[in-house]
């Protein structure tokens, strides 16, 4: 999707008014924290930061552009509630100091994004990431995640989780409570937003094209939405509105 | 010797014989007269047969006269006095005035034990009239401490009265109960309160001797009385409750009149009620909302006239504790944020805790990309003037969490005021720092300020920090993350250190409980979490977006911990006034007294650490809820369990709050209240009817006979006969030793055996 003038103007204002909010330091921001693991886990950075820009451009949320890889066994860890876990290709075994660090970031409240930039089905990232998140939570399997959770809703109204294919449109979690503490895409979602160096998308969006690339970077604004403000709207006071709008 | 004559006769057989031989030759003399008749039956001639049946049956009466050997007994007796039981009713009605103005009811029942007082003279004989009181229990009195010592009984229960009047009256030995005489004005307000019940008619049938009553007082009285109020003991804090009021009016036929419930002086609702009937009781409703939890006295009343006889029943108050059911938290959040999600996370998973949330998820520089909002967002606009001005009244606490903004549409200037007005009102409010808090809010706060802890005190500090615990924070409750000081010291110790802080100023009259530990304001060190009472209400200022790092961050070094959420969970029991995050706490005991009756309080006293805090000096307040007077004051010490029992002789009716304080050494363990209602009547005293129908019932049932003071003589009371008794001498004198009984039996028997041989019978 292309932007119009109209709209590059109002971005641009809009990231000039939300330059003047003094943050205290990148722990009130969305920071696009990216797993820094075994396999090929950069694959996506400039996804990453695309998606911080459109979160930016169109919400509320106050954002910092710069892509932050922390290896799972950093303490630093715990200081980025949203962590993106992709990788193109197989993930290798984690190490145990990365599972349990992993396990304790989820438990206490951590969000993990997968992504499968191989798009792989049986194979590649998605057999692997299986495996090893059947490790760290292995009381929390991966399930199906439900038409009516509230990440179609966090902030567009959405029934489907598009990315760069459409492999699988079903979306997958590992629940802690009630939280969704892992979501699971095999449609490599950032890869939809992805840019190369020459301002231009860096992949074709399948069988979609240019639309299915903004369902994308809505589904991965309102995941982000989903892991900051948890399950805002299915409170009482949104579903009437949302029920009405969705008829 | 000088003996008193006999004075009565009896007819006694003198027979030797014993009754059964008696019995046996009476039988033989019965079986020979009907022999007798069995052998003239074949007699043709009716006036033979007659004749014959008549002597045998007159031989057979003159052989019975012989066996049984009558005579007379000449007795000597006397008879004994029975009591006649006086009751006069003590209850406290009976200081009411027989009509407006008139002397009381007790004042014309000894008017009446006066005028009766020649006819007891005259009954004197054959009775003794004893006079007691009861209110209830039985006191014998006289008719002129009838007259001077006010009538102050607590309740009237005649059942009581006569039982115990008619307690033993046949027992052997004892003076047998002829009667009772019962005045009273039969406002019964016991067991025949609502009416004779079967069991209570049994009751009355079983007493034995006649109860004569004599009603006293006018039933055309001219009165207003609140006669009962009905509502719950507890109600929930913003949840309505009905409390329903029956009013009674007699002499009102026709006319409306204002009830009103108030609230410790302030007037909560308003009702009119219409009487439509000479003696009517109405029934009014008041349905009506608590905003504060806490024990509070409410007062309904109705305007007094001026020609009513009683004027204290027309108000009647009642103490309701209004307790939490769950504490409802509004939470706004300026933009999504991290500090945000925490927050609802732990509250969101608070069973006490009803959340109720609203984010800014897009401002009006944001450009969603969507053509239609309608049909593609989920976003719903801020509905600012439903919660803040319509419902705001319905929330505990509200947090504004980094919430600042200019713009139309999301700015709260225009309802600032009405959140002051509600924290003062006894709301709570907690400030959230963060890039759109405080000084770093793009408006200032104008009314909403003056409820602040703190005042904005220029640019972040972006340092990032360990908040320190003041003197202050050491002690109190929110701030305690485990038990003990040193032990709280050594939690906040460990929690992470977290990015930047809002510089503001602490206000005068403030708490400070955490601070920053380099940054100073004005000199001093930077307040990061400081609060105070604001009116009636709490506020609370956290100078940091990144509490979040206590629940999250602090879990990066494998310790688990619950700092974030005691912490927040402390922080919002204080900021409701959980009781059990009071360091003193003071209880009426009872919450409604009865008039006359002194107030007691119960005073439990904890130190900063909540251990009893034994050998305490404690000081309780008795304050008229109406305006505010201190009305009586009371000290003493706690003992080794933390607790004192005060008791303040009794108070005026009305409604009073308990400040109680409480000091160890010199230091403070804080203030606690309460409420009581010190009610203006009693039962007895709310009602001044007169129950005339139900003494006319009561006499009915016993057999006694119904009169109205000043009406009524003893020469129509029905009275049991005294018993008579065998006190003197006895003599027997035989009749049946004369010779012409003798005479006649045998010219009988002869006349017979001649009738009979002349008749061919012999």
């Amino acid at each position: 999707m292309t932007l119009s003038r109209r709209q590059l103007v109002v971005a641009s204002a809009a990231t000039l008014v939300s330059a003047r909010a003094r943050a205290f330091s990148d722990a009130s921001l969305f920071v696009p924290a990216v797993a820094q693991h075994a396999g090929r886990w950069d694959a996506r950075l400039s996804g990453l930061r695309r998606l911080a820009w459109e979160l930016q451009r169109r919400t509320s949320i106050e954002v910092s552009l710069e892509v932050k890889p922390l290896p799972l066994t950093s303490p630093r860890l715990f200081e980025f509630p949203y962590l993106y876990f992709g990788s193109d290709g197989e993930l290798p075994p984690l190490k145990t100091e990365e599972v349990e660090n992993l396990r304790r970031y989820l438990t206490f409240g951590g969000f993990i994004f997968a992504d499968a930039n191989d798009a792989s089905d049986g194979d590649g990232f998605d057999s692997s990431f299986r495996r090893e998140i059947a490790r760290v939570l292995p009381q929390s399997p991966l399930g199906a995640v439900p038409m009516a959770h509230v990440v179609f809703k966090s902030f567009f109204l959405l029934d489907a989780a598009p990315g760069r294919v459409l492999r699988k449109p079903q979306l997958e979690a590992c629940t802690i409570g009630r939280r969704a503490a892992v979501m699971y895409s095999q449609n490599d979602v950032l890869g939809a937003l992805a840019r190369d160096e020459s301002g231009g998308f860096e992949h074709e969006v399948v069988p979609g094209g240019e639309s299915q690339r903004e369902y994308a970077t809505r589904f991965a604004v309102n995941a982000v939405m989903y892991s900051m403000c948890l399950d805002y709207k299915d409170d009482a006071v949104h579903l009437p509105l949302i029920m009405k709008r969705r008829r | 010797m000088n003996q008193q004559p006999f004075d009565t006769l009896k007819l006694v057989s003198l027979s030797p014989l014993p009754t059964w031989a008696l019995v046996a030759m009476c039988a033989f003399a019965i079986a020979g007269i009907i022999l007798a008749t069995l052998g003239v039956r074949r007699e043709p001639s009716v006036v033979r047969r007659w004749l014959l049946w008549s002597l045998r049956a007159l031989a057979g009466l003159c052989a019975l006269f012989f066996l049984v050997e009558p005579g007379l007994r000449r007795l000597q007796v006397a008879r004994v006095k029975s009591r006649v039981a006086v009751l006069v009713d003590r209850s406290a009605s009976m200081g009411f005035p027989v009509e407006a103005r008139g002397a009381t009811r007790s004042a014309a029942v000894a008017d009446a034990l006066e005028a009766l007082a020649p006819e007891m003279e005259a009954l004197r004989d054959k009775y003794a009239f004893e006079l007691y009181g009861f209110d209830p229990e039985l006191a014998p009195t006289s008719p002129g401490a009838i007259r001077t010592q006010p009538a102050r009984g607590g309740r009237t229960d005649l059942l009581a009265a006569l039982r115990s009047a008619t307690a033993g009256s046949n027992s052997p030995g004892g003076r047998r109960l002829s009667g009772v005489l019962l005045f009273s004005d039969g406002a019964d307000n016991t067991e025949l309160g609502s009416g004779l019940s079967e069991r209570a008619r049994q009751t009355l049938q079983e007493l034995g001797v006649p109860v004569s009553t004599f009603a006293v007082g006018h039933s055309g009285l001219k009165d207003l009385a609140i006669d009962a109020v009905k509502v719950d003991d507890f109600a929930f804090v913003r949840s309505s409750l009905t409390a329903e009021v029956e009013v009674r009016g007699r002499g009102f036929r026709g006319e409306t009149v204002q009830v009103v419930l108030r609230r410790e002086g302030q007037v909560v609702a308003t009702r009119q009620v219409r009487f439509t009937s000479a003696d009517d009781v109405e029934t009014v409703s008041f349905t009506f909302t608590p905003d504060q939890t806490g024990r509070f006295v409410y007062t309904v009343s109705v305007p007094v006239f001026p020609d009513e006889a009683v004027t204290e029943n027309n108000s009647r108050s009642f103490a309701l504790k209004v307790i939490r059911d769950r504490v409802r938290v509004l939470l706004v959040a300026g933009r999504p944020s991290w500090d945000e999600r925490f927050l609802r996370g732990l509250l969101k998973s608070d069973p006490n805790v009803e959340l109720i949330s609203f984010y800014i998820l897009r401002n009006t520089a944001d450009n969603t990309g969507v053509s239609n909002d309608e049909r593609e967002l989920s976003l719903i606009p801020f509905p600012m003037q439903e919660i803040f001005d319509e419902k705001i009244d319905t929330f505990d606490v509200i947090i504004f969490q980094n919430f600042g903004y200019s713009e139309n549409g999301l700015s709260i200037a225009q309802y600032e005021k009405r959140i002051s007005d509600y924290v003062k009102n006894g709301g709570a409010l907690a400030l959230v720092g963060g890039d759109r808090s405080f000084g770093e809010s793009p408006v200032r706060f104008g009314a909403l300020a003056d409820a602040l802890p703190v005042d904005t005190a220029g640019a972040a500090d972006l340092a990032p920090f360990k908040a320190h615990l003041t003197a202050d924070g050491l002690r109190h409750p929110i701030t305690a993350l485990a038990n003990g000081s040193q032990t709280t010291e050594a939690a906040w110790a460990s929690l992470p250190a977290v990015p930047g802080a809002n510089m503001t100023r602490l206000r005068p009259g403030a708490t400070m409980l955490l601070e920053h530990p380099s940054a100073n304001v004005d000199g001093k060190s930077a307040p990061i979490l400081a609060l105070w009472d604001y009116g009636r209400g709490r506020t609370l200022a956290l100078m940091t977006d990144a509490s979040w790092y206590w629940a999250f961050t602090s879990h990066a070094g494998g310790s688990p911990s619950h700092h974030y959420e005691r912490f927040w969970a402390n922080a919002l029991r204080w900021l409701v006034r959980d009781p059990d995050l009071t360091t003193l706490q003071v209880v009426a005991d009872p919450s409604s007294v009865e008039p006359g009756r002194p107030v007691g309080v119960i005073v439990t006293a904890r130190t900063p650490d909540y251990q009893p805090a034994a050998d305490a000096q404690v000081k309780v307040d008795l304050i008229s809820a109406e305006d505010g007077r201190a009305v009586a004051s009371q000290a003493g010490a706690t003992g080794p369990d933390g607790v004192a029992r005060l008791e303040f002789p009794p108070p005026a009716p009305g409604a009073y709050r308990l400040v109680g304080r409480a000091t160890r050494g010199d230091k403070s363990l804080g203030e606690g209240q309460d409420a009581v209602a010190v009610r203006a009547v009693g039962t007895e005293l709310a009602d001044a009817h007169v129950g005339t129908a139900l003494l006319e019932q009561l006499a009915r049932l016993t057999g006694g006979k119904a009169f109205v003071v000043p009406r009524g003589s003893l020469a129509e009371v029905p009275l049991l006969e005294p018993p008579l008794v065998e006190v003197g001498r006895a003599k027997d004198q035989p009749v049946w030793d004369r010779w012409y009984w003798l005479a006649a039996m045998v010219a009988i028997i002869g006349l017979e055996w001649a009738l009979r041989r002349r008749f061919g019978y012999v």
